[in-house]
């Protein structure tokens, strides 16, 4: 068979590949030789499969693989373990819930110190019930404590007070003269022999009684219960 | 045993993970052939997903008597391609892939100079039109052979054609090819 141009054309892939014979491929190279027309359809073509054997594979999307997979198996946990649980915890470092914690944190630093815990003093037996009950109610009373006083002192307070009821002095008012035979007295000369304060403190209750000693000339309550009388 | 073969085995005894490790090795291969047979990124992510569809649900029929795994992936692939060509043919008023050329190329080898990796994506970019200038035959054996490197022997088992005709096309879809590139004013190196 003699070769030609027809047939290098139709053998030249094998010819590029390596496929043809050694006899053939020493011809299809003596034809493509002394042919200008083959020699440069060799160089082309050879140089085209060079071109294609070096292009590189082309990444799949990074999505591919998981659609894939969704597609076939489903969708998966994507974090297994301890990760899971903790899968929330970048949520802590959003700007908002740091706002919000420091925020709380300042708050409470503010109460804790007012109501006058020292953190450093704290010792384990505090935090027994009962010390904590006692502690509690202790600090309730002393705050209650510290707010009447701290109402009565006010100037304001006081004016009105005195305004009220002005205190009588022993010696421009004289003592009512003794009657020892006065078996029918009213209760209401009964009523007026009793101090005044001892029924206004009978009548506040016992926690004022403790608060506010009958005798306190500042004592808001009892002037205000006494004038209601 | 071949180790696709073995992960084929462990995914019908119902292990999940051997089928993940079979779709990362072979994800990237089918994502290619698909991506150059239509030159379309969406396409190629849709047909992809399609491809491992059909042999997650088939792979109990895959005998490892009938060919190597890599040969009946590459084969179902052509064959949702071929599906793909004639469903879309319609669709298609020209051949033209200017618009649906992404800018996927630029995954290269982070070794190069910036020159050469511009160089080497535009290569590409010419080559994809040109690809898609040829007839679907002649564009799949011209794929199969040089972009996935694929031996006459397997191309024949996956298009299912004679020997002849593997040669023939290879050997016309290589020639048009260089036609159409000189054409467009493409040089060979």
């Amino acid at each position: 068979m003699s070769w030609n141009c027809k047939i290098s054309e139709e053998r030249l892939s094998e010819y590029l590949d390596g496929m043809l014979s050694p006899s053939d491929a020493a011809t299809f190279a003596a034809h493509a030789g002394g042919c200008a027309d083959c020699s440069r359809l060799v160089a082309r073509v050879g140089g085209l499969v060079g071109q294609l054997h070096k292009l590189e594979q082309l990444e799949e999307p990074p999505q591919l693989i998981q659609n894939i997979l969704d597609a076939t198996i489903g969708p998966r946990i994507q974090e297994e373990g301890w990760k899971k649980w903790f899968s929330w915890a970048p949520l802590l470092w959003q700007p908002r819930f740091v706002m919000g914690v420091v925020t709380v944190a300042a708050t409470l630093a503010i109460v804790i110190h007012s109501s006058g815990i020292t953190p450093a003093k704290i010792k384990r037996a505090d935090f027994n019930p009962v010390s904590l009950y006692r502690s509690a109610n202790r600090q309730v009373h002393l705050t209650y404590a510290r707010s009447v006083k701290f109402v009565n002192d006010l100037r304001v307070v006081y004016e009105i007070q005195s305004r009220l009821q002005p205190e009588p002095s022993p010696a421009s008012q004289p003592l009512p003269e003794p009657q020892p035979q006065q078996p029918s007295g009213t209760p209401q000369q009964k009523s007026e022999k009793d101090p005044p304060r001892d029924r206004s403190h009978m009548r506040s209750g016992s926690m004022f009684a403790v608060l506010l000693p009958a005798n306190s000339p500042g004592s808001l309550i009892a002037t205000l219960t006494r004038s209601a009388q | 045993m071949e180790p696709d073969a073995q992960l084929v085995q462990q995914c019908l005894r119902g292990e999940g993970p051997a089928w993940e490790e079979l779709v990362r090795r072979h994800t990237r291969r089918v994502y290619n052939l698909c991506y150059r047979f239509t030159g379309n990124a969406t396409d190629a992510q849709d047909l992809s997903q399609e491809v491992f569809l059909r042999i997650y649900r088939t792979l109990p029929s895959y005998r490892p008597a009938f060919g190597a795994f890599p040969t009946w992936l590459t084969s179902v692939t052509r064959n949702l391609l071929v599906d793909h060509y004639r469903r879309t043919r319609h669709d298609r008023v020209t051949d033209s892939i200017d618009d649906a050329m992404p800018v996927l190329e630029e995954k290269h080898s982070k070794a190069r100079t910036p020159d050469r990796l511009a160089e080497a994506a535009e290569l590409s970019v010419q080559l994809q039109r040109a690809l898609a200038r040829l007839s679907p035959e002649l564009r799949e054996a011209v794929i199969l052979r040089d972009l996935q490197g694929l031996e006459y022997n397997e191309i024949q088992g996956v298009l299912a054609v004679p020997e002849g005709t593997v040669k023939s096309r290879i050997n016309r879809g290589r020639i048009e090819l260089a036609r159409i590139l000189e054409e467009m004013g493409v040089r060979p190196s």
